[in-house]
């Protein structure tokens, strides 16, 4: 047990991550150029393993958890536990506490948009990056049952079965990015939907992920019924595929992610102010009413005041203006480690002053005895 | 102890995290609410004038349309409306992918929405026509945007795909007559 914590406590570690950080992040900055932002932050910053060719080096999350246990390991350590070192002990919490909050931030935030036309209202924010195949029974007069697959079960060859659905969809294939062309011959029997008439062709991926416009090539088999078939789906698809199997009606959708809300917001008004002589917004707000259990309360959301509800925070983003009306677009995050790089910078302020402060008459004593000498 | 209680804690943090169940979630909602009449806040001031073809019927519209009208098709019936905003109401390419996710198309860039933009010389000026079709949906739009000074005119026929073909004489007609009133 001494010799694994030994292990784990040396410095070396830490110094080693710490590089090998630096150097993925010269790497993600000039990948970004050509790859995007969204990709680059998946390959180097939120991945266990990153294949350079055949070799597989540690990815950002497997580097950061690295250091945070070599940190715990020191911080443990019953040697630093001295007064004399309470600097460090004080850098090192702040250290794995600033660790701690980049591992709820990647493992439970969410963000994403929420457009509300004016008059109107919603309850649920929509994921910039990540997918959802939705399967909706719409059977029932009162409410819509939902069964949700998220985009990690969207790959090839994956089964998605579920208690709630009497077939099985089998994802042939999954399109990051993709356009819907018109069959020019006549389709093959087992084709059902969208794809009796159109077939999906692949494109290549944009370098901005949500300009891209994934499709599924997917087969729905053991209905009992003449259901079964392959069918093709793409995000933003006008026409929703519906099945019906034994007296249960489906339509199936893939969407972006969708996070419901305990709340609803529904845009009263937004103004939008020009800077004198010119068509260039100086600044636009939206009013709104914010509706929780039968509460209601009026509110104005503005570029640089955002909202601020059950641990969601609403940002004046954008907004669509156009014959229609006006249109709304506030970016939502919800972030548990948001208080987390405000604190671990603050501790390890303290600790470093501490440590300085510690270590000042030792630095006085040797300069004044390097004068006497 | 402490080390060993840290580490249990991080260890089922990330083993949950890495849980495949989470990935299908299931819930039950209300049926969607059919959509209610938008308030419109705009009031609007007319002064301008123009020709239309006899059979076309003036209708309710909005408080934001400065006209509207039901157009008879041999099938069915489309929906003109003509409208006045300042400034240019957002650039030519927002209005159009703006129109084509109504008519549920994906967007475009402007290079690729060439193709259906011409321009068309009224009594206003130069205006540009845009003819945008869903055949999946049996869906289009004729689209004019008209700039006028500080101020730009919109003008949108929907309706169906046969509808909107036969209507494409009558509704150029009608943007190309459009005038400040005297």
């Amino acid at each position: 047990m001494n010799k694994i914590a030994n292990f784990f406590k040396h410095p070396k570690i830490f110094v080693i991550t710490i590089i090998w950080m630096m150097v993925l992040v010269v790497l993600g900055t000039i990948e970004q150029k050509h790859s995007g932002l969204f990709a680059v932050q998946e390959r180097y910053f939120s991945s266990w393993v990153i294949w350079f060719s055949l070799f597989p080096m540690p990815g950002g999350r497997l580097t950061l958890i690295i250091m945070l246990i070599n940190l715990s390991f020191f911080f443990f350590n019953k040697s630093i536990w001295k007064l004399k070192k309470l600097g460090i002990v004080i850098l090192h919490l702040g250290g794995i506490l600033l660790l701690i909050g980049g591992g709820l931030t990647a493992m439970f935030s969410s963000e994403g948009n929420m457009v509300i036309e004016e008059g109107d209202k919603s309850n649920h924010i929509e994921d910039y990056h990540y997918m959802e195949l939705a399967i909706i029974n719409t059977s029932s007069a009162e409410f819509d049952a939902y069964t949700i697959f998220d985009q990690p079960l969207l790959i090839k060859n994956n089964i998605l079965t579920h208690e709630n659905l009497n077939f099985e969809i089998e994802i042939l294939n999954y399109l990051e990015n993709c356009e819907p062309d018109k069959r020019t011959s006549s389709p093959a029997i087992q084709y059902k939907g969208m794809l009796k008439n159109f077939m999906l062709k692949e494109l290549k991926p944009e370098k901005e992920d949500n300009w891209n416009r994934p499709g599924i090539i997917y087969k729905i088999s053991n209905s009992g019924t003449s259901t079964d078939g392959m069918y093709g789906i793409f995000l933003g698809q006008p026409v929703v595929q519906t099945i019906s199997v034994n007296d249960n009606n489906y339509t199936i959708v893939l969407r972006r992610k969708r996070t419901y809300l305990p709340f609803s917001i529904g845009l009263i008004d937004f103004k939008k102010i020009l800077h004198p002589g010119t068509d260039i917004p100086k600044s636009y707000s939206s009013d709104i009413i914010l509706t929780e259990n039968r509460a209601v309360r009026k509110i104005l959301i503005q570029m640089n005041k955002p909202l601020r509800h059950k641990g969601y925070t609403f940002f004046q983003s954008s907004f669509i203006e156009g014959p229609d009306g006006e249109t709304t677009v506030l970016a939502v995050v919800k972030n548990y480690g948001r208080l987390f790089p405000y604190i671990s910078s603050i501790i390890m302020c303290v600790g470093l002053l501490f440590h300085m402060f510690q270590k000042l008459p030792d630095l006085f004593r040797k300069s004044r005895e390097k004068v006497a000498t | 102890m402490a080390i060993k209680v840290f580490f249990s804690i991080l260890l089922l943090i990330i083993v949950q995290s890495c849980r495949q169940e989470n990935h299908v979630r299931t819930y039950r909602l209300p049926k969607p609410e059919k959509s209610s009449q938008k308030q419109k806040i705009e009031t609007p001031t007319s002064g301008f004038s123009w020709e239309k073809p006899e059979n076309w019927i003036p209708s309710a519209g909005s408080n934001m349309r400065l006209a509207s009208f039901d157009v008879p098709f041999s099938d069915a019936k489309g929906d003109l409306s003509l409208i006045k905003l300042s400034g240019t109401g957002g650039d030519l390419e927002s209005n159009i992918n703006r129109w084509r996710g109504q008519l549920g198309l994906a967007s475009q860039s402007l290079s690729e929405m060439k193709k259906n933009i011409t321009t068309k010389e009224g009594k206003l000026g130069e205006y540009q026509l845009i003819k945008l079709f869903n055949n999946q949906s049996n869906s289009a739009f004729l689209c004019a945007i008209m700039p006028v000074g500080s101020q730009t005119l919109f003008v949108k026929l929907s309706g169906g795909l046969t509808g909107i073909q036969e209507s494409e004489t009558d509704f150029i007609s009608f943007c190309s007559s459009i005038d400040f009133l005297e």
